[in-house]
């Protein structure tokens, strides 16, 4: 120690604390620039890239898309710090009002031309606000559940009783046939039920004046659907549905002939392309009301980053004018397996499956985008689930007026 | 092995060779130690210095000055050659550590718990008056939406040139007024204005520099504003913040909205409440919801039930068979005797998240083994094992985490019995006291010296045993009360829950407050628990 002078230790010190600051510079320098960062998940990473690379070259900047897991991306987008965050993400509809509420997002305007090339519903679920209503995203894809019917097995059924019918006809034959496959399990699945929910005459939130979801008007126990919640009880003991039925065990009964019925979406266009079944997609027949799916919409948002990263103009720009053309959205729709939102797009992909989904949705209720609904899922989940159980399912009426009465505990 | 000395030639001096440690010691304290030392602080430094730019730049002053406090504090420690400073220089890699794992969370976490962080909470105030205003803009109804482009005058001053997309009439824009042009000043090709008479547009790899402005309409706040590059809308405010009050006005009805002191501006009737809301500090608030707020403390007082009797029994059990294995394995010349320990072991060396994985595949109430290859075929029906029934979802909880922890307590019984000196049995055999007396009031009292600790910290552990409950029942089955927590959640998994599965989201803050609740009733009941065991101490 003393053959080396303190001086001398010092100076080496400093040097290289003069080093690292020059480092630090120059990579403070770095994500100052000109670059755009987007969120996307695995399947759309690739397609984001060359979309947007492609815009991007044109304006001089850089895209960096990191590939995050599409579930992440909503708490994420809370928490992340502001030097790291994205300025464009990939997101679903029923996230707007915790996006809104929280502030992370930027309200968009859309041109007349570029509007007009959207269904209406679409560009709905992506708005969001409890006095002025605004868009927040722009939608890129669709997807809704249908019910496939293997036409080897089962006639098309036109009318709920001919469904009803033929389901318990085909399951009568064998002990392992299933009458509907419908994925519930043990958590239950509200989405792929809603068709029967309002089928039903079964709503979730109702509207107020100003045409916002209303988290007060909960429709889970409405009288019409209690009026017709015996129903359920009668399938139950038919069998038609039953709440042990997973996602696995719907598709291998569906796929290995033991179910003539299956309710699923586009998600599943490939596996059932590849079976050999011969099949057709249409709605499920009306029950009492109109037995609509869910309809969900995924898009793109403008952080509210984006502004801070100086990058506003070209995130807003990027996103309703350039990811808002059919091209652009037919290379993300297809990335995600869906059908693109944009009407001409949608046009443009000539697949008979995404487009026999497409029409078994139309009528249907975009998914709930107010933050409440974080409290529905698992209660009306769950209420089918206690309603279906087969032997031992408590009456559909006291289940879901115990769903009501907890959500509306939840909510507060 | 008894002929592996014989193999040492016999005749060779013992010469003396240290041993590798000693050599690297050695080796290390030169000059090479020193230099060694300089680069590695030297990274520190570097590595310091580029942190501070960073919390800098972003203005963490504190955190900012911490940094060059200890910075200069581990320089100093390291480059002082004073006796005083050894003891430091092996203590601070693990205070270091200790600070950035244990005692900056914990920080945290108490500083979340006396915040309203949730969902719709998570801005600054400054940040939140932004969004506000932001979110409040609204399109006039027939509101005109422009195609735009950049482009600059003669003297180079910035302009906007507008189409108007409705009626296809043609403007110039400054910041101070929208003056209308001729239709065939503009070149427009393909919905895009590329040219106009007497302006050079902006080309397109400068429009990142550029910044846009709003152009008033003369009708009240309405403005046109830019949208992007190529678009701008005519939007008008419908709140005005009035910054000396700290109030929101709706400018249609003149509704003021008041900041209520825990992060929102709502109505003076409490029934219209402004998104987004902001972060700041409520006091005490959460852990008043946690007394009063019987949506809070009913679950809480469910859950804190089950949670102890969920560690309780576990412990108990995993105690009781453990300990009885081992008694009925403690005899020296039993044939398979390592077999049988072995075997024993084996579910301590798998890790925890296969075994709980699998067993909540066993155990499932469809499709399980355990119901479809045992319990049906015996009894002709099955077992809600896991999902529907709380009873036997509670019952395969303790279950599955008592089979995890026998193993455990099986190796320490096994030790801390053999530990007993014989003669003390021996000698009680001798005094004409049969097995369980034996058992009972020699060799538990022993046992329990060296295996109470070790019993407190078990349940401790299992107090927040995150991982048994989430990946057997994830918390379900659900309770028919008001809550998220499931009828087998317990405190920590309830945490989780509402941390990320809220009513509405995310409530953090009501999470931490939670966590800060789980650690002092550990705390109590470990400290209590200790205290108690001083008294086996005495045996001794």
């Amino acid at each position: 120690m003393s053959k080396v002078k303190p001086l001398r230790l010092a100076a080496m010190l400093a040097v290289l604390a003069v080093i690292g600051a020059v480092a630090a510079a120059t990579a403070t320098a770095r994500t100052h620039g000109q670059t755009l960062t987007i969120w996307a998940d695995a399947s759309r990473v690739p397609a984001m890239q060359k979309v947007a690379g492609a815009w991007a070259a044109s304006h001089g900047i850089t895209v960096n898309v990191v590939q995050k897991d599409f579930g992440t991306i909503q708490n994420s987008l809370g928490t992340v710090d502001a030097s790291t965050a994205p300025d464009v993400v990939i997101g679903a509809s029923d996230w707007v009002g915790g996006f809104s509420a929280n502030g992370l997002v930027v309200p968009l305007v859309l041109s007349r031309a570029v509007k007009a090339q959207f269904p209406s519903y679409s560009l709905d679920a992506m708005s969001y606000g409890t006095a002025v209503k605004r868009l927040y995203g722009l939608p890129v894809q669709l997807e809704n559940i249908g019910l496939v019917v293997n036409t080897k097995l089962a006639k098309v059924p036109t009318t709920f009783a001919q469904l009803e019918s033929e389901a318990l006809a085909f399951k009568k034959k064998s002990s392992n046939n299933l009458g509907i496959a419908v994925q519930q399990g043990a958590n239950g699945d509200a989405y792929h039920m809603y068709p029967f929910f309002s089928g039903l005459c079964g709503y979730i939130f109702g509207k107020n004046d100003v045409g916002n979801l209303d988290p007060s008007n909960i429709g889970v126990a409405n009288a019409k659907f209690l009026k017709n919640a015996s129903l359920i009880d009668k399938w139950n003991k038919e069998g038609l549905i039953n709440s042990q039925v997973t996602s696995g065990t719907a598709q291998s009964a569906f796929l290995g002939k033991h179910a003539a019925f299956w309710i699923t979406g586009p998600w599943n266009s490939a596996t059932l392309k590849a079976s050999g079944i011969k099949f057709q997609i249409v709605q499920l027949p009306k029950i009492v009301c109109p037995s609509v799916p869910f309809l969900g919409v995924q898009g793109l948002f403008v952080t509210k980053f984006a502004q801070q990263h100086g990058v506003g103009s070209a995130a807003v720009d990027l996103v309703t004018n350039y990811m808002a053309q059919p091209s652009a959205q037919v290379a993300v729709a297809l990335a995600g397996g869906r059908p693109p939102a944009n009407i001409n797009a949608a046009k443009l992909v000539k697949d008979p499956v995404l487009a026999a989904f497409g029409k078994a949705g139309v009528g249907g209720v975009p998914l709930p985008n107010i933050p409440q609904m974080n409290s529905v899922w698992s209660e009306l989940g769950g209420a089918w689930v206690k309603a279906t159980r087969g032997a031992g399912a408590v009456p559909a009426k006291t289940a879901f007026r115990t769903a009501a009465r907890n959500i509306a505990n939840k909510i507060g | 092995m008894t002929t592996t000395a014989a193999t040492t030639p016999a005749h060779v001096e013992p010469v003396f060779r240290p041993s590798w440690i000693a050599r690297a010691i050695a080796f290390f304290s030169g000059t090479v130690g020193l230099v060694v030392k300089i680069v590695l602080l030297a990274l520190l430094n570097a590595l310091a210095v580029w942190a501070a730019t960073v919390l800098a730049d972003r203005e963490k002053w504190p955190a900012f000055a911490a940094l060059l406090v200890a910075t200069a504090g581990i320089d100093a420690i390291y480059m002082i050659s004073r006796n005083r400073a050894v003891p430091a220089k092996f203590l601070v890699p693990g205070l270091v550590f200790l600070a950035a794992f244990q005692i900056a969370p914990i920080v945290y976490t108490v500083d979340v718990a006396f915040t309203n962080y949730s969902t719709g909470h998570i801005l600054t105030k400054g940040q939140a008056i932004q969004a506000i205003q932001l979110n409040s803009l609204q399109q006039p109804p027939n509101g005109a939406v422009y195609t735009l482009a950049y482009a600059r005058d003669s003297g180079g001053r910035l302009v906007e040139l507008l189409q108007d997309q409705t009626t296809h009439k043609t403007y110039v824009g400054t910041p101070k007024k929208l003056l209308a042009v001729p239709q065939s000043d503009f070149t427009i090709s393909g919905g895009a204005i590329t040219g106009a008479k007497g302006y050079t547009l902006v080309p397109q790899k400068d429009l990142f520099s550029i910044q846009g402005f709003n152009i008033p309409t003369g009708k009240g706040a309405e403005a046109i504003q830019p949208q992007g590059f190529t678009q701008a809308a005519v939007l008008e405010p419908t709140l005005r913040y009035d910054a000396k009050h700290n109030t929101f006005t709706r400018i249609s009805n003149g509704t003021v909205f008041h900041d209520n002191g825990s992060g929102s501006f709502v109505s003076a009737n409490g029934a219209e409440e402004l998104e987004p809301g902001w972060k700041t500090g409520i006091g005490t608030h959460n852990f008043g919801r946690v007394v009063h707020d019987p949506l809070v403390y009913r679950p809480f007082l469910r859950v804190l039930a089950w949670t102890v009797a969920f560690a309780a029994l576990t412990v108990f059990f995993s105690f009781a068979i453990g300990l009885f294995v081992a008694m009925a394995l403690d005899k020296p010349g039993m044939r398979f005797l390592r077999l049988y320990r072995s075997l024993l072991v084996i579910p301590y060396a798998v890790p925890g998240f296969l075994s709980l994985l699998v067993w909540s595949g066993l155990l499932n109430d469809d499709f399980g083994v355990v119901n479809r290859s045992i319990i049906n075929p015996i009894f002709g029906t099955t077992v809600p094992w896991l999902f529907s029934d709380p009873w036997w979802a509670r019952v395969s909880c303790i279950m599955v985490s008592t089979w995890l922890t026998v193993p455990y307590f099986f190796l320490v019984s096994l030790g801390a019995l053999q530990a007993i000196p014989g003669e003390l049995v021996e000698a009680a055999r001798v005094d004409g006291g049969g097995p369980l007396q034996i058992f009972r009031r020699v060799r538990l009292p022993l046992l329990l010296v060296a295996v109470a600790p070790l019993l407190i910290a078990s349940f401790a552990f299992n107090f927040n045993n995150f991982n048994n409950i989430y990946l057997l029942t994830g918390g379900g089955p659900a309770a028919n009360d008001q809550s998220i927590a499931g009828s087998t959640d317990i405190l920590i998994s309830y945490t989780w829950k509402l941390a990320f599965q809220a009513g509405k989201g995310n409530d953090y803050a009501l999470a931490s407050t939670i966590a800060i609740l789980i650690f002092f009733i550990v705390a109590t009941i470990s400290a209590v628990s200790f205290w108690r065991t001083k008294a086996l101490e005495s045996l001794r």
